[in-house]
């Protein structure tokens, strides 16, 4: 894996990189959609499932800031409740992804032998086994909940952490600071703070904003095959498959999930500040 | 053992792993479903609202379902055995048979997916690693992410409206024709691409500053004539790389691609034995999806070494 | 010399299929493709005579036209002198697919056949099936004056004794309509074509192709791009969108199913008429009608339509939304509303789950309408859209509270098996639920037994009297049958029973 530094020496190759603006980029499209998310219900307060029949697919106006969709329900309250629950689910997968992944990843990698070789094998059967098929048989199993879907996609998840954190432990413990600090007595939650963890981290950070992106993606489409999440719950796919044949009497309805999926994804994308290598 | 035996025999252990894990996982998954089983067959048989106590009852005793469990998983192994994976608890149909015909639509579709996926990808890469113009490759960067971050179905549904409601060039769903094909394996193909353009254009860029390449240029060779001596195989090991990786990118996509365009494959068919409790369909599919991974990456595996002109030498 | 670089290789070999690709597919002009939901699970006609009967491709015995009035199929006669011994005659002349004649022997074979497996036609309690020479005899258990309705479902479509194995399993589709299976590719295609020896008057078109999709996006698109001839059951709002594009046809037909709720009827909060009757005084069906299905006309307040004649009660005026009436109703049964605004009796608060499946699109948008109604009037719903099995399922371990269906009493033409199966002495999986009326099945029974037209009438009209008044089943909304159509073809028509796609008599027009 090549790092950024290497990247600077060669002036051709300089455009590779993105700019820190990109990241700045993203993480400040991320704050905008955590705070439409968490704090315009603060101010702007609409109950998501509220229906009113009598005004339905009404155009964003003073009343509804952003209309009401077929049912009357205020399409604001919808997006931001949506928002959290795509952001909430993507964050929560991630993090309990990244953890047993990199926990594993480093010992696997400080350890040769046995250990590496039977947790390797597992992680090669579950790389293997469709991820989907585990995500759907959870969702059967508890049909319509947030948990089953949290615990697919972090159960698929991990294993990319687990991958890239052995292959970099491999090399880092070998290296000559380590083996001195383990010379030196040092124990190895010490070695891990002080020389693993932050080369890791950046690493571990890119993976995690794609790793997040791939989670929105997936529960929107789970619930387009209406698997995920059921309705009356507001999730983005479960929202674009309801406001579909809605596109040409109503396109700013159709609209609103779309960019906002959209601008989630691509807040992961630019966060992740590198591309797939 | 030479390092190609190795891999090989590695891959055969990682298939031989992967049925068993498939068997007993589905197996106690399926075991574990709420919702008694005989009623979800029983729906899955008749339609939604024919199911009625007297059918489930009947699914109930034509199935054995109340049979031990240990006896059915240790069958389920013994029939794999000589190849036979049972039949179908909708259809009665055996399972094999059926999962040839879905396996073949849903490999249509994605080989076509791959094949586009490459064509507008790798030249849109090449092009823009080899251009040193900063607006190219900031176009090919936003594009790529645009593309990334929106679902398959919208791309497939934006696809629809254009090709076949507005410019009516295409059939919007269905199967049978080869035309069929054009839509799904597109919207697939748009999401594999964005990643294809950006890994080639980086294996491009750097082709392009390596010492090897400008030599070439140096000896006399023109822009075209290096690219295509010195420049592809190098830049094609990276791309066949990352398709392994971009295959489960493709099998997500593939379910709800099938799902949009009635496209009769094997994506489609595992949400019906879900949803059916079909479970020797499920351990089928299954098998085959997490089967035919493997091989595939076995291929890349392949591929790559052929590809590498540093391994093939040393 | 350079080698042919690998690129442009592989660019010229994709080129090919490309291009052959992108000829029209002018060849299949003259094919019919029609377009529904409904996948083809299995070659067996108790699971998919539906898609066979509508394609045209197997047929019953006893058939019916637009008005549910039983016609002759593949039987010309049947009578019956005490609704327990039936004689039915055969047509003469009939052919199946693969050439060999239609026998009294082959098609109690495949009666016999079809009792083995659940369907409908075990509620006949059919003893005994005997072929004759020119047709077959049923002998029943009890009599059973609606047999004749029953073996017009498709379940009992006849198929030709080649069409089984050894085990009683179909392995193909021979059969004896005016089309007959080219290629079938479960669970998505059915292809056929014209059967020249058809008993009876020859379709004009040729070949026809079925496909399922069950995305109600993808047959709208498929509609309004012209890929489809005949596309079946529209989404409301689709509807509007359709009718405006140029080229398609689109046709409407009441059909007799009702998206009605099934109440458990010992949930304390929904164990008297009287309270039921609150709950349908809730419902704003109006409003669901036109919101929702987007038709001013498609409020039910009886289960059966006005088109079941005999089983409607056209003299009884339907009842608005009055949700004052609806709350004196649930205070006079204890109910009235404590701090949080939801009813309670003696401290229980009144909450209930409302179980719906999401297989018919429009049912989980409906139960999310009701949620909302019915906490208009202190009624803490909960909706839980699952699988359709979820329903019987949860109705025989008791657990079910409310559920939200639709429920098909066109499924013979004669409702009454449908009513005895929903409303019988211990309920029924898609009917009453802990409820049942000792005189309703009495009125049952008798109409089982009774053949004559008048006594019939009065009798149904006393049964739907009773379930309207003690409502163990709240109607909502009625159905209707949409199909959208080429304008290309000629003679397009509906059957309100569903049973047929009626392509027999469609032509192309010019």
């Amino acid at each position: 894996m090549t790092t950024t530094a290497t990247h600077h020496r060669i002036p051709l190759l300089r455009l590779r990189v993105p700019l820190p603006r990109a990241r700045m980029a993203g993480a400040l499209l991320l704050a905008l959609l955590i705070a439409f998310g968490w704090l315009v219900p603060l101010w702007h307060d609409v109950s998501p499932h509220h229906q009113d029949l009598m005004h339905t697919l009404t155009p964003p106006g003073a009343e509804h800031l952003l209309g009401t969709d077929p049912l009357g329900r205020s399409m604001l309250g919808r997006l931001t409740e949506a928002v959290r629950l795509s952001l909430g689910l993507a964050l929560l997968s991630v993090a309990s992804a990244a953890v047993p992944g990199v926990v594993f990843g480093v010992i696997a990698g400080w350890r040769p032998g046995l250990v590496d070789r039977s947790l390797g094998l597992v992680a090669d059967v579950v790389l293997a086994l469709p991820g989907l098929l585990l995500v759907l048989l959870l969702a059967a199993i508890a049909p319509g909940t947030f948990w089953s879907l949290y615990v697919g996609i972090a159960l698929v998840l991990w294993v990319e952490y687990f991958r890239v954190v052995r292959t970099a432990t491999r090399t880092l413990i070998s290296a000559p600071q380590v083996q001195c600090a383990r010379m030196l007595g040092f124990g190895p939650g010490y070695i891990f703070r002080r020389h693993l963890w932050p080369e890791l981290a950046p690493e571990v950070t890119t993976l995690a904003a794609f790793g997040a992106s791939t989670a929105v993606l997936a529960v929107s489409s789970l619930g387009f095959v209406s698997i995920g999440l059921r309705p009356p719950t507001a999730e983005l796919g479960l929202m674009m498959t309801e406001l579909f044949p809605f596109y040409q009497e109503a396109p700013w309805l159709l609209a609103q999930p779309v960019i906002m999926l959209f601008l989630m994804v691509l807040s992961f994308q630019l966060l992740a500040g590198r591309e797939p290598q | 053992m030479p390092p190609l035996a190795m891999s090989l025999l590695q891959r055969v252990c990682q298939a031989g792993l992967v049925a068993w894990v498939v068997g007993t996982l589905t197996f106690v998954l399926t075991r574990t479903l709420p919702g008694d089983m005989a009623y979800r067959i029983a729906a899955g048989r008749y339609g939604h609202e024919q199911v009625t106590a007297a059918a489930a009852e009947a699914v109930r005793a034509e199935l054995a379902l109340e049979g031990s469990a240990v006896q059915a998983y240790l069958q389920w192994f013994g029939d794999l055995a000589r190849g036979d994976l049972g039949r179908s608890l909708v259809s009665g149909q055996p399972v094999a048979g059926e999962l040839q015909h879905l396996l073949g639509h849903s490999a249509q579709l994605a080989g076509v997916a791959i094949v586009m996926a490459l064509l507008i990808g790798v030249p849109f890469g090449l092009a823009s690693g080899l251009s040193r113009h900063r607006l190219l490759d900031r176009l090919g960067l936003a594009l790529a992410v645009a593309m990334r971050s929106l679902p398959p179905f919208v791309i497939g549904l934006g696809l629809i409206m254009l090709f076949s409601i507005t410019l009516g060039w295409l059939p919007a769903a269905g199967s049978g024709h080869l035309t069929h094909l054009w839509l799904p394996a597109m919207a697939l193909a748009l999401g594999l691409a964005a990643v294809s353009s950006r890994v080639t254009h980086h294996a491009m860029a750097r082709v392009a500053a390596s010492p090897f390449y400008a030599f070439a240029r140096q000896k006399g060779l023109s822009a075209r004539q290096a690219l295509y001596r010195h420049g592809l195989r190098n830049v094609s090991v990276p791309v066949v790389a990352y398709l392994g990786v971009q295959l489960i990118y493709l099998m997500e996509g593939v379910v709800v691609i099938e799902s949009l365009f009635a496209w009769p494959g094997i994506g489609h068919a595992l949400v019906h034995a879900v949803v059916a409790r079909d479970v020797p369909m499920i351990q089928g599919t299954a098998l085959v999806l997490g089967l035919g991974f493997v091989l595939l990456n076995a291929l890349v595996d392949l591929a790559c070494r052929g590809l590498d002109p540093l391994r093939q030498t040393s | 010399m350079h080698r042919p670089p690998p690129l442009s290789l592989l660019c010229r070999l994709l080129l090919v299929p490309l291009l052959l690709a992108a000829l029209p597919a002018s060849a299949d002009d003259d094919r019919l493709d029609v377009v529904a939901p409904w996948e083809i699970n299995s070659l067996d006609p108790v699971q998919s005579g539906l898609i066979l009967g509508r394609m045209q491709v197997a047929e019953t015995l006893i058939d019916s036209d637009d008005t549910g009035a039983l016609v002759p199929g593949l039987a010309t006669r049947w009578q019956s002198p005490d609704a327990t011994h039936w004689h039915l005659t055969l047509r003469q002349g009939v052919h199946f697919h693969d050439g060999t004649p239609m026998t009294p022997k082959s098609v109690a074979a495949s009666l016999e056949r079809t009792l083995d497996r659940p369907g409908v036609l075990a509620q006949a309690d059919i003893l005994e099936v005997t072929p004759t020479d020119q047709g077959v005899d049923l002998v029943l258990a009890q009599p059973f004056a609606a047999l004749p309705a029953l073996l017009s479902h498709y379940s009992t479509q006849i198929l030709a004794p080649a069409a089984y194995d050894n085990d009683g399993q179909v392995t193909r589709i021979i059969a004896t309509g005016p089309y007959q299976v080219t290629q079938l590719a479960l669970p998505q295609r059915l292809d056929s074509t014209r059967f020249e020896a058809y008993w009876g008057k020859a379709p004009a078109i040729a070949t026809t192709r079925y496909l399922a999709a069950p995305r109600s996006e993808t047959r709208t698109l498929m509609a309004q791009s012209g890929d489809a001839d005949l596309v079946f059951t529209l989404d409301p709002v689709s509807l509007a969108r359709l009718r405006m594009t140029p080229g398609l046809a689109l046709f409407a037909e009441p059909i007799p199913r009702t998206v009605a709720l099934k109440l458990n009827a010992t949930h304390p909060g929904l164990d008297t008429p009287a309270l039921r009757h609150a709950i349908s005084l809730g419902i704003d069906r109006d409003g669901i009608a036109q919101g929702i299905l987007r038709r001013s006309d498609a409020a039910a307040h009886q289960l059966l339509p006005p088109s079941m004649a005999r089983w409607h009660l056209s003299d009884r005026a339907p009842e608005a939304r009055n949700l004052d009436r609806a709350r004196q109703l649930l205070a006079s049964e204890g109910w009235t509303p404590g701090p949080d605004g939801i009813l309670s009796r003696n401290g229980t608060r009144l909450a209930l789950t409302l179980t719906t499946f999401a297989d018919r699109p429009e049912l989980p948008v409906i139960a999310t309408a009701l949620q909302a109604q019915l906490r208009e009037l202190g009624m803490d719903v909960q909706v839980n859209v699952g699988n359709a099995s979820e329903i019987p399922a949860s109705h025989q371990d008791g657990s079910l509270n409310m559920a939200l269906l639709g429920r098909n009493y066109g499924l013979v033409p004669d409702p009454l098996p449908t009513l005895m199966q929903d409303f019988g002495p211990t309920g029924g999986d898609w009917g009453a639920m802990n409820w049942s009326s000792p005189a309703l099945q009495d009125i049952f029974t008798e109409l089982t037994r009774h053949t004559d037209p008048a006594r019939r009438d009065a009798l149904a009209q006393q049964a739907a009297t009773l379930l309207a008044d003690e409502r163990p089943v709240i109607p909502v909304v009625s159905y209707m049958q949409t199909l959208a159509a080429s304008s290309r073809l000629e003679g397009v028509s509906l059957d309100p029973f569903e049973r047929s796609y009626r392509l027999a008599d469609m032509r192309w027009g010019d």
